[in-house]
């Protein structure tokens, strides 16, 4: 019943285990504390910013009643993805099987909730008990108007990083090319994949791709409607935006639909510009590169002149950086162009080769961060006395209690950070944490030495 | 109404182990340890730090696809074992999860196995709290955690001094015993806040005694800047503390879901025990305050006594604007019945009641039945009602109703302050009833 794991490109080509990346995706160690989640939690970050459809968790109440609603994905029309829907297998159903309560939850759910589609997950429990999720999900589908998808992650296939590449699968045999038997490519067209759309991120990119013209078919898969991720067959380009985590989706895109795809960022004015312009190339468009040659050059200049004042306060501050995905490599370039320096970077659910690019980008001198645990992230803030630490939420409240000034640029945030608007207010918070007043407060002595 | 559902929409419930964590995060020198696959520690984690500000050390066995077929035994073993040696905590805390407990995992052999074969780990404590995610929620879990706690180090840890006449239980006799041992021991449950507890011993000690509080959240969890970071519980019961159970001359456990804990200290050293379903409300503080005056044999403290009497002021001050509160709450069930049974009390109508679990369900009584239900059936059921109470999670069905929402319960993650709240004790309740008033503009 599980996706097979052996199809899913979990080993990409060359090994780089020898080249000096730590063992990223190795098997987390009982009881040492890294700080990894599980498939389930992957499968969800992918597909759950989808806002018009129903996510029902299929397990008892750990897996959805500790995480609904908790991720900041955005969205600008439906907020049924928000609703934490969950099957709640209770004591009697691991007992006796939770296939009736399944389909009668999902029933129920299409009748009260209207979704456009309904995401059925898998956990540890429905799996382990048996319950055949993919019957019933196609049992309930012929007596509804709508798609019933089964997903297929429980959490203890692995990490995240397994997690997210499944929901790929799931988008691209049961969601991708299913709508219109239309396969017309759309000028100009592209899909963001691995954007999420957290604290409005994408928002900050389309007015720049709109000024150029470029026509965004659909993030994948932030602020999405079922019915825009049905077509995004038609996309001229993908544009995986968030490193290899979703790399097996635009491969088979490319195969069945011939959609090519770049790689890129839009953390930080370079990576931005570096973007847009090979979107440009890649769209195989003259008019279109002259004219985002002539625009990132312009919101490059604008954005510079803006920020100087934070670059200034911010220059030659050193900092301790820890985070995943593309955000390895793509903050440190964010942090070059504060003139912030990097004196150690470590990450979780980063692929080796998002590691050997954020490595080439920092100085030879920083430190590499291989124990993620709490205890490690500890050691080295302790060793190396930064002035500020960029990392993910996790380590906020353990951050502080370092009295160490803290950017939050995961999920948790509540401020966009992408593009170029994203730039100024990532200078602006960063600012706003380095200058606290409170620090001080914090350091001194309180009843002050020597009276 | 509720249970005609075959799924959870909006739950308000939480997972059984995230109460057990909140009950290790108590004790001090702790290292809490999930038998479970590393997303449920790290939901845990995630959910208790947005809602108390805080890093919540919380290590897991991170099981994988081999365990979901031999079972996790040995990874408990190796987890406990991995736990011990790096972070070289004064005691481990172990509690189970869905997955663990479907494939039946059994720990107290796993336990023993590995004391046989590392006989260096034979005194460092271990608790195991059984907590399957299937069975109940928060509370539950808490609840499980803190009988563990108690069963585990309480009689496991030599007994310094018991005295015959501990097994008194009269009036009279507890009277005498308060003068020569001063010490009481307090159970809060899982619907106290770091800011409650703390409140609870304060007026504790105002009648002279020293409390020992298991678990003690108001010295871990109070939010406050530690001198030195350590990825272990800091604050909280000492070890030491459950060794001088024993000397302890009454036990108070507070919110029902404690009341089988404090039965199990009585039993255990033969010391009184008196149950407190609630402290929000001027009948239950009154209840309370009178049982340790009777305890001490003093008069009520000065300062209890002017508290009760700007309680009192409020109460009149503002009858009609209570009076006038139509009241929906969906919490767990020690915290609905504290706040409900208070607001009730004072006048205002409670219109639904919906409980996390069955717990206590057929034990507590409000003026409306108590029910089972998330937080979809308080959308359908509040429409009639001037205040929603419930945690941040109710704020969907708060927007969607266009009603006051007032935060209580976990997660609070929209609002700032909560886990220093207090809203128990004559201060307490007045407080909360501000707080209740302030909601409707």
């Amino acid at each position: 019943m599980f996706t097979n794991l052996s199809k899913l490109d979990l080993k990409d080509k060359p090994s780089l285990a020898e080249a000096g990346s730590p063992k990223l995706c190795m098997k987390a160690l009982p009881g040492e504390g890294a700080e990894r989640s599980c498939a389930y939690d992957g499968a969800r970050v992918v597909l759950m910013p989808i806002t018009d459809v129903a996510h029902l968790v299929h397990g008892p109440i750990a897996c959805a009643g500790n995480s609904w609603d908790n991720r900041g994905a955005r969205s600008s029309g439906s907020q049924l993805y928000r609703r934490g829907l969950t099957t709640d297998l209770l004591e009697n159903d691991v007992i006796y099987g939770g296939e009736l309560k399944l389909k009668e939850a999902i029933l129920e759910i299409a009748a009260k909730h209207q979704p456009k589609a309904i995401f059925v997950y898998a956990t540890c429990v429905s799996a382990l008990i048996g319950d055949d999720m993919s019957k019933i999900c196609a049992e309930a589908e012929a007596e509804l108007p709508i798609p019933v998808i089964p997903v297929n992650a429980p959490g203890f296939l692995g990490d995240k990083n397994i997690g997210n590449r499944i929901a790929g699968e799931v988008l691209f045999e049961r969601v991708i090319g299913t709508g219109d038997v239309s396969a017309e490519k759309i000028p100009l067209s592209i899909n963001l994949i691995g954007e999420y759309n957290i604290a409005g991120d994408l928002w900050g990119i389309l007015p720049d791709l709109k000024n150029l013209g470029i026509t965004l078919q659909t993030a994948i898969t932030g602020d999405a409607r079922f019915d825009d991720l049905r077509l995004a067959h038609r996309a001229c380009l993908n544009v995986l935006i968030c490193s290899k985590s979703l790399t097996n989706l635009v491969r088979k895109m490319e195969i069945r639909y011939g959609i090519p795809f770049i790689e890129g960022s839009f953390y930080g004015i370079h990576d931005t510009s570096a973007t847009l312009i090979a979107i440009a190339k890649a769209l195989k468009d003259p008019d279109l590169l002259t004219r985002t040659q002539a625009y990132v050059q312009k919101r490059e200049k604008e954005t510079r002149a803006i920020i100087a004042q934070h670059k200034k306060r911010l220059e030659n501050k050193q900092a301790i950086l820890f985070t995943g995905g593309v955000k390895t490599w793509s903050m440190v370039s964010t942090l070059a162009e504060l003139g912030i320096n990097i004196l150690a970077g470590g990450t979780q659910n980063s692929t080796p080769e998002d590691f050997q690019r954020m490595k080439e980008l920092m100085d030879p001198t920083a430190q590499i961060i291989e124990d993620t645990s709490s205890a490690g992230f500890l050691k080295i803030i302790a060793e190396k006395k930064p002035d500020l630490i960029v990392a993910g939420g996790k380590t906020k409240y353990l951050a502080h209690k370092t009295r160490t000034p803290f950017l939050d640029i995961n999920h948790g945030r509540k401020l966009p950070y992408a593009g170029y608007e994203g730039m100024v207010t990532f200078a602006e918070s960063l600012t706003r944490t380095v200058f606290s007043p409170v620090w001080g407060y914090l350091r001194a002595e309180f009843p002050p030495v020597g009276g | 109404m509720m249970n005609a559902r075959s799924y959870q929409g909006n739950p308000q419930k939480n997972s059984p182990a995230l109460g057990a964590t909140l009950a290790f995060l108590g004790v001090n020198g702790l290292l809490a340890l999930l038998h479970g696959s590393q997303g449920c520690s790290s939901f845990i984690r995630l959910q208790l730090s947005r809602h108390f500000r805080e890093p919540i050390p919380l290590n897991s066995t991170a099981l994988l696809e081999d365990s979901a077929i031999f079972g996790g035994w040995e990874y408990l073993k190796k987890g406990i074992a991995v736990a011990a040696d790096k972070y070289k905590p004064q005691i481990i805390g172990v509690m189970s999860t869905g997955l663990t407990e479907t494939f039946g995992d059994d720990m107290v052999s796993a336990l023993s196995s590995l004391r046989s074969e590392r006989t260096d780990l034979l005194d460092l404590p271990v608790v195991l709290a059984s907590t399957p995610d299937y069975i109940g929620s928060m509370q539950e879990g808490y609840q499980r955690t803190v009988e563990s706690l108690l069963t585990t180090l309480a009689v496991n840890s030599e007994i310094e001094e018991v005295s015959g006449s501990l097994e008194a239980e009269g009036d009279g006799k507890a009277r005498g015993q308060a003068e020569s041992l001063p010490a009481v021991v307090l159970l809060p449950g899982c619907h106290l806040t770091p800011g409650d507890v703390d409140e609870l011993k304060e007026i504790v000690s105002l009648f002279g005694f020293q409390a020992i509080t298991i678990p003690d959240l108001s010295i871990s969890l109070d939010g406050h800047a530690e001198l030195e970071a350590a990825p272990l519980v800091q604050g909280g019961t000492l070890l030491e503390d459950f060794r001088r159970l024993a000397k302890c001359s009454a036990c108070f456990s507070f919110g029902l879901s404690m009341e089988k804990a404090g039965e199990f200290l009585k039993r255990t050293y033969g010391i009184s025990h008196t149950n407190f379903p609630s402290l929000t409300g001027l009948a239950a503080t009154d209840s309370f305050i009178l049982t340790l005056a009777r305890l001490t044999g003093k008069p009520i403290p000065e300062k209890l006594l002017r508290q009760r009497a700007r309680l009192l002021d409020t109460l009149v001050d503002f009858h009609d604007q209570l009076g006038k509160l139509r009241v929906a709450a969906a919490l767990e069930m020690d915290l609905l019945y504290s706040l409900a049974s208070c607001l009730a009390e004072v006048g205002a109508e409670i219109t639904l009641a919906l409980a996390a679990s069955q717990a206590g369900i057929h034990r507590l009584s409000l003026p409306v039945p108590i029910e089972v239900g998330d937080l979809e059936a308080l959308e359908e059921g509040a429409k009639a009602s001037t205040l929603i109470i419930a945690n941040s999670n109710g704020r969907q069905a708060a927007d969607m109703l266009k009603k006051p929402h007032l935060r209580a319960g976990l997660p609070v993650f929209d609002r700032v302050g909560y886990p220093q709240k207090r809203w128990i004790g004559y201060e307490g309740t007045q407080q909360f009833l501000f707080d209740a008033l302030n909601s409707q503009n």
